[in-house]
């Protein structure tokens, strides 16, 4: 299977994001792909307003970005940059591994820029870097695996069965 | 470096085993050999010994000795 697009970066805005990102309101976290290249890397940002649902719980007085949901929006950018490639729209993507460190908050108004850089994508399985910085500033990096279970489970071993090689 | 050093190098190195961890290991009989364990193995015996395994060998692959077994399709001989 041909698991790379070619190479011509282009953009897509909110609608036209949600053919590659399965997820929607209230769990789609990014607002836009400013550039991506399929399997390559994908460039964009989650606009954030007081709106937003978990600003009144986290926290009264003091409202800020769960870090689970920075990953989430970290993970669908990073899904981006791999559903975009041939035959792989909307495909839904699974986490595997996320190895994550969180450097500021995350508040009502700023611009959550992200960056997802594909490492390798090979049989339905991606490995790769993704950060994200309000106003030119870090404020989260991770290493995350991810897969398409549509993909990667069709190269899945058979266990050992060990009665009947008893 | 000896067809059998590259096996288990890729074992180790994938898997982060110890060389005493190989003989009759399992897919799953380690944590680090699931699913997506496995698919970095199976890229590290591919760039070893610079081969594309088929998707049914993949699937097969499921015990130290099997892939011994299945590399000889290969022409690879894992002495």
């Amino acid at each position: 299977m041909n698991e790379t697009n070619e190479l011509k970066p282009f953009s897509l805005n909110a609608q036209e994001l949600q053919e590659y990102q399965p997820n929607r309101y209230p769990f789609l976290m990014i607002d836009r792909v400013t550039e991506v290249v399929p399997g390559k890397y994908a460039k964009g940002y989650k606009n954030l307003t007081n709106n937003e649902w978990y600003f009144p719980k986290h926290f009264p007085g003091n409202p800020n970005m769960p870090g689970c949901l920075q990953v989430e929006a970290m993970s669908q950018m990073l899904t981006v940059a791999i559903t975009t490639c041939e035959g792989m729209e909307g495909k839904v993507a699974h986490g595997y591994k996320v190895n994550v460190t969180f450097h500021e908050e995350v508040h009502p108004g700023d611009r959550l820029d992200i960056d997802a850089q594909v490492f390798s994508f090979k049989r339905g399985l991606c490995k790769g870097h993704v950060t994200a910085s309000v106003d030119g500033k870090l404020v989260a990096e991770m290493d995350n695996t991810i897969l398409i279970p549509e993909i990667f489970y069709q190269f899945r071993p058979k266990p050992v069965d060990k009665d009947k090689e008893a | 470096m000896s067809n059998r050093e590259k096996y288990n190098k890729a074992f180790i190195d994938s898997l982060e085993l110890e060389e005493d961890q190989l003989e009759g290991l399992t897919y799953q009989g380690v944590p680090s050999w699931d699913s997506v364990g496995h698919m970095g193995l199976i890229s590290e015996l591919e760039d070893a010994f610079d081969i594309q395994f088929e998707t049914d060998d993949i699937v097969d692959f499921n015990s130290y000795d099997k892939g011994i077994e299945l590399l000889k399709k290969y022409d690879i001989e894992i002495e």
